[in-house]
């Protein structure tokens, strides 16, 4: 399959969102442009686990069990709780709901996603993954930010405006969301209760100077006006709007979610909504002492599946299933070891899930691979980093081009095929995505240099390996590698005996795998 | 306890406008450097100066300070208080060793009797009665900056929180590297960042990664693999052995001999030699028992790097949030320099700050958005609103604006997370993060609300008194003078002619100025004629309510 939008290719018709770097909404627009392009219809739904979800407690690599429970004896969960999911996968026992969800093919989970030199901070890993930046980039735009900023660089001026009458993006909270801060305004509105939104008084206005003091008074006075200029719409929405579905009671993350389905049923044309849990960073306390599947992280999970579950079904019974999708994230995963605290410290990778009726159903990636004598500080290595799996959102669910993609996030960008279209069938070849590399490093362990080898079908290869802090420590090679076996030298004399990874990454396929340095 | 408002008896606005403005620009950059203030000291700079140190001050306290002058009003800031009274039981009648009137602050919890909500209610409507009854002080403006800075936050036990709250008061002008040590075996913040279970056998970094990263020398770039330029993952795993071996003692305890504390166990202590990393000069710590975490301290506290970090925090909590290359430069360095060069203690940093020139940048006056608790405490001391004298009706009502101020997204003891209110870090919003749909229609209604019909919380009234507050105007005969006295005030930078029309024209629509001075004239002269009162005093209400609905009330 061709890196492309397959979304786009089977529209009726495909209009690049610029031209000659022009865009689109500044030039003469076609008459029937608003009812055929039908990605204006679709909703992307964040779902923001803060403080760093322990994957290995989410999603559970079932062929690693045995040593899982011994690097993390005093938190894992009873094998016989676990609700699997095929022969290798299980969820926690709480995740009833998204298990359901998951068995009728609406979920996808993406294995250990993370970013190159993990940053263990959470107010930095959140700054990276709410601005889709690299590690070693300060990028003060969000993702999405940068991408509504790209369709409409003049934003807020002179919006809302007939051809968007609504707010681009909605979080349900009272601080709008990082990810969609764009270069001069963030395009999210945020609010709890859409009931609540009380026009203010906006008399009595004059010139703003050219001081910080009249930078802000302009962002306060901005502010007004559109949480005014909103209102009404939001309003309108909110009133319009239904439920069917029940969702759980005293479930805050659940009666948010059910704000969203009401907004989207009521008509409202917001394209991103945010809504987020907190609670992840379990250092203490995980789960309950002699009863693992107690505690803090089985109730967050509990949560979360019984909201994300009734959400699905309301969509579902609203009719609005194939309009929407919802994409959870963490700032980091978890310690592969736990600590005495009956918890785990800040890691690395974790899974990613997506839901929605246009999700191309199943697991993407391999389980991660666990060692019995794992370092204290070794997280979860990564196998996808976090922009490709943005970027393909982007590019099937938003239709931006690829090229865009790279310039908005990176250049690195690997397509993933996490969506598939849903209301036509599908003509594309989905068949090579995701297959694993034919590879193996020897000697393993080794002590000061070993060969990785691997097999390529005639594609450009990207190998670098990890420590187990995350970091990518060395690029071994980013080239166009012919079909047949290849083998690569990593010198490791200077560096710390340890756990490290090699990471093959081509355009659909990759390898993430432990070698063993002794000495 | 009710985190819930319980002023939320209110009703929104009509009126709809829909006006787009012109997208903001980049902050300007603020020029001027430490070099003490060589304008005039007048109105606008007493009242800037007491606005950004305080929770807010009286007409008459801004012009009290003008006669002053800049120095003495900074030493009076700066001046130590003796602490204040502990909070008291308001309503409980079932805590045998608390009667009604008396603290609860050393008393013992009980096993039958669930002490925990009355004594939380307590301590959160005292907490905003310190706010509200605060004089000329710096000093509950520094404690929340301590709070906002070494965060503890869902601590269940309130003599706990107590007790950590009157550290950071205790030392709110003192020394940043002692409160540091204090703070760090302190029993709300060994149970908060899990000291309390860092051990020899299975250390806890939660502590000593943020020790690092948000109580002292703070992240930098990411310089290579773990390496963070001021610290490495390394020295987060050798700071966390240091810190092995403290408990917190106390917990919820039913005996009455138990206060809060924190007890050192040697045999959770790691024994080893720590050694830190290159960033620390490969210092090695050797063990010294329960003096350990002093070492470690004073080791971090040669860093030059701590005193930029924690001016940083400071300008950012007093003057703005964006610091350029100029500010970093020409504020930041000297002040860590004065920081350094008197041994860490704070009261020299403010000093110098208050009396800069920069401080008194004119483009900067008003260019901070009020954070929720300076929106709500303010105007109630700019009007100089009464409180009820009696024990439980004052309590009440500080309790009901506690519980408002959730709202608006404040609630103090209710830090976000360990780094504190976004407002103060999080890039490129800061301040902004304040503002939202949400906590505009919140903060509307409550300005709406206190200067109209008043929030009723039992059977007290919390209301502007609009009246007693422009009779005691140099000159309230006069329209003018009557708008700039009040506008100067309550708005950071006053208003423009535009806007002075605007308000002239709420007071006496459609007519000339000389009107007012007749209405006003009769009222004063006929105190006893209540139609005559209830229609100016109906005027000025509209007036001041249309003045906190200016997007300017938002600035300070």
């Amino acid at each position: 399959m061709k890196r492309r939008n397959f979304l786009q290719a089977s529209s009726a018709v495909s209009i690049p969102f610029l031209l000659n770097g022009f865009s689109l909404s500044a030039m003469p627009k076609p008459a029937f442009f608003n009812s055929i392009n039908n990605s204006s219809d679709r909703v992307l739904v964040l779902i923001q686990l803060n403080g760093g979800n322990d994957g290995l407690n989410t999603l559970i690599p079932m062929d690693q069990y045995d040593k899982l429970a011994n690097v993390r004896s005093n938190i894992i969960l009873p094998e016989n709780s676990l609700l699997s999911l095929d022969d290798k996968l299980a969820l926690h026992p709480n995740m009833s709901g998204i298990r359901s969800v998951f068995d009728d093919a609406k979920a996808t989970f993406i294995q250990s996603v993370a970013y190159p030199n993990q940053n263990r901070s959470h107010f930095r890993s959140t700054d990276i993954w709410t601005s889709g930046s690299a590690a070693d980039v300060f990028e003060t735009t969000g993702w999405l930010g940068r991408h509504f900023g790209s369709l409409h660089p003049t934003f807020p001026t002179d919006f809302p405006n007939e051809d968007y009458p609504d707010p681009f993006a909605i979080t349900i909270d009272n601080i709008v969301s990082e990810t969609c801060q764009g270069v001069g305004s963030n395009f999210s509105m945020a609010f709890t209760d859409p009931f609540a939104l009380s026009p203010i008084d906006e008399s009595g206005q004059s010139e703003t100077p050219d001081s910080p003091y009249g930078v802000e008074l302009a962002f306060v006075r901005q502010a007004i006006a559109q949480s005014n200029a909103y209102s009404g719409t939001i309003l309108e929405a909110a009133n319009n709007g239904t439920n069917i579905a029940n969702y759980p009671t005293e479930n805050q993350l659940a009666s948010h979610l059910r704000t969203v389905a009401q907004l989207i049923s009521g008509g409202l044309g917001t394209k991103v909504y945010v809504v987020n849990i907190g609670g992840f960073d379990t250092h203490a306390g995980q789960v309950v002492a002699g009863n693992p599947q107690q505690g803090v992280h089985a109730n967050l999970l509990q949560t979360l599946s019984d909201a994300v579950e009734a959400f699905m079904r309301d969509l579902q019974q609203l009719g609005l299933d194939q309009r929407v999708i919802a994409m959870t994230f963490s700032e980091f995963g978890r310690r592969i070891r736990s600590n005495d605290s009956v918890g785990t410290d800040h890691g690395t990778a974790a899974p990613l899930m997506v839901f929605g009726s246009c999700v191309n159903p199943g697991i993407i990636g391999e389980n991660p691979e666990i060692s019995e004598d794992v370092s204290v500080q070794e997280g979860v290595a990564m196998q996808y980093d976090f922009r490709s799996i943005y970027g393909s959102i982007l590019m099937d669910w938003f239709e931006v081009p690829e090229d865009q993609v790279r310039s908005l996030l990176y250049d690195g960008f690997q397509y993933i095929p996490i969506l598939q279209p849903c209301k036509t069938t599908s003509t594309i070849d989905l068949s090579g995505f995701g297959e694993s590399i034919e590879s193996h490093n020897f000697p393993n362990p080794f002590e000061n240099w070993t060969n990785i080898a691997f097999e390529s079908k005639g594609e450009r290869m990207r190998v670098s390996v990890f420590d187990d802090l995350g970091s990518e420590i060395q690029l071994l090679s980013d080239q166009f590698f012919p079909a047949g076996e290849h083998r690569l030298r990593f010198e490791a004399h200077h560096l710390p005996a340890g756990h490290y990874y090699y990471r093959i990454q081509s355009a659909q396929r990759q390898k993430t795998k432990l070698m063993v340095k002794i000495r | 306890m009710n985190r819930r408002a319980t002023l939320a008896t209110l009703l929104g606005r009509s009126s709809t406008h829909t006006k787009a403005t012109e997208q903001p620009s980049a902050p300007r950059t603020l020029l001027s450097d430490l070099s003490p203030f060589s304008g005039s000291w007048g109105y606008t700079e007493a009242a800037h100066l007491l606005r950004r140190a305080t929770f807010g001050v009286s007409n008459e306290q801004i012009k009290q300070a003008v006669t002053d002058g800049l120095d003495a009003v900074v030493e009076q800031l700066l001046a130590d208080l003796p602490m204040p009274e502990p909070p008291v039981n308001y309503f409980f009648n079932d805590d045998p060793n608390v009667p009604i009137g008396t603290t609860w602050v050393d008393k013992p919890f009980s096993r039958a009797v669930n002490f925990i909500p009355y004594r939380f209610n307590s301590l959160y409507a005292w907490t905003m009665g310190l706010l509200l009854e605060e004089g000329i002080s710096v000093r509950e403006k520094m404690t929340l900056f301590w709070h906002n800075h070494f965060v503890t936050e869902n601590i269940n036990d309130p003599r706990y929180t107590y007790n950590y709250i009157s550290l950071l008061r205790e030392n709110a002008l003192g020394n940043f590297r002692k409160l540091t040590k204090e703070v760090t075996i302190n029993p709300s913040m060994l149970r908060y960042l899990n000291g309390n279970q860092n051990t020899r056998r299975a250390p806890n970094e939660n502590y000593a990664r943020e020790l690092l990263e948000l109580f002292t020398i703070g992240k930098g770039e990411l310089a290579g693999p773990g390496d963070y330029t001021t610290f490495t993952e390394t020295d987060v795993i050798e700071i966390a052995k240091v810190l092995t071996g403290w408990v917190d003692v106390g917990y919820l305890s039913a005996d009455p001999n138990q206060q809060p504390g924190a007890f050192y166990l040697i045999n959770r202590h790691d024994l080893e030699q720590k050694q830190l990393s290159h960033r620390f000069g490969n210092t090695t710590i050797l063990n010294a028992g329960n003096r350990e975490y002093i070492n470690l301290i004073d080791i971090i506290f040669q860093q030059e790097e701590v005193a930029r970090f924690i001016c940083r925090k400071l300008y950012r909590w007093f003057v703005y949030y964006d610091i350029p290359e100029e500010v970093e430069l020409n504020v930041i360095e000297p002040l860590a320099q004065i920081l350094r060069d008197n041994n860490y203690e704070i009261k020299p940093v403010l000093r110098a700050l208050f009396k800069s020139d920069h401080f008194y940048q004119p483009g900067c006056l008003g260019c901070m958005i009020k954070n929720p608790l300076d929106f709500m405490v303010n105007i109630l001391k700019q009007m100089k609103v009464d409180f009820p004298s009696a024990l439980f009706q004052k309590y009440n009502a500080y309790s009901a604006l506690f519980g408002y101020s959730q709202n608006l997204q404040m609630l103090y003891y209710f830090p976000p997370n360990v780094a504190g209110w976004k407002a103060y870090y999080q890039e490129p919003l800061y301040y902004q993060t304040w503002i939202s749909s949400s906590t505009l229609s919140s903060r509307v209604r409550y300005t709406d609300i206190i200067s109209t019909r008043g929030a009723v919380i039992g059977n007290y009234r919390l209301r502007l008194d609009v009246l007693t507050f422009i009779n005691e105007l140099d000159n309230p005969y006069d329209i003018d003078e009557l708008l700039r006295e009040t506008t100067r005030l309550l708005l950071p930078q006053g208003v423009t002619d535009e806007q002075n029309e605007y308000l002239r024209e709420i007071l006496i629509p459609g007519l000339p100025n000389f009107e007012w001075k007749v209405e006003y004239t009769y009222y004063r002269e006929n105190p006893l004629d209540v139609d005559a009162k209830n229609s100016i005093e109906a005027k000025l209400r509209r007036l001041i309510q249309a003045i906190l609905t200016l997007a300017e009330f938002h600035l300070g």
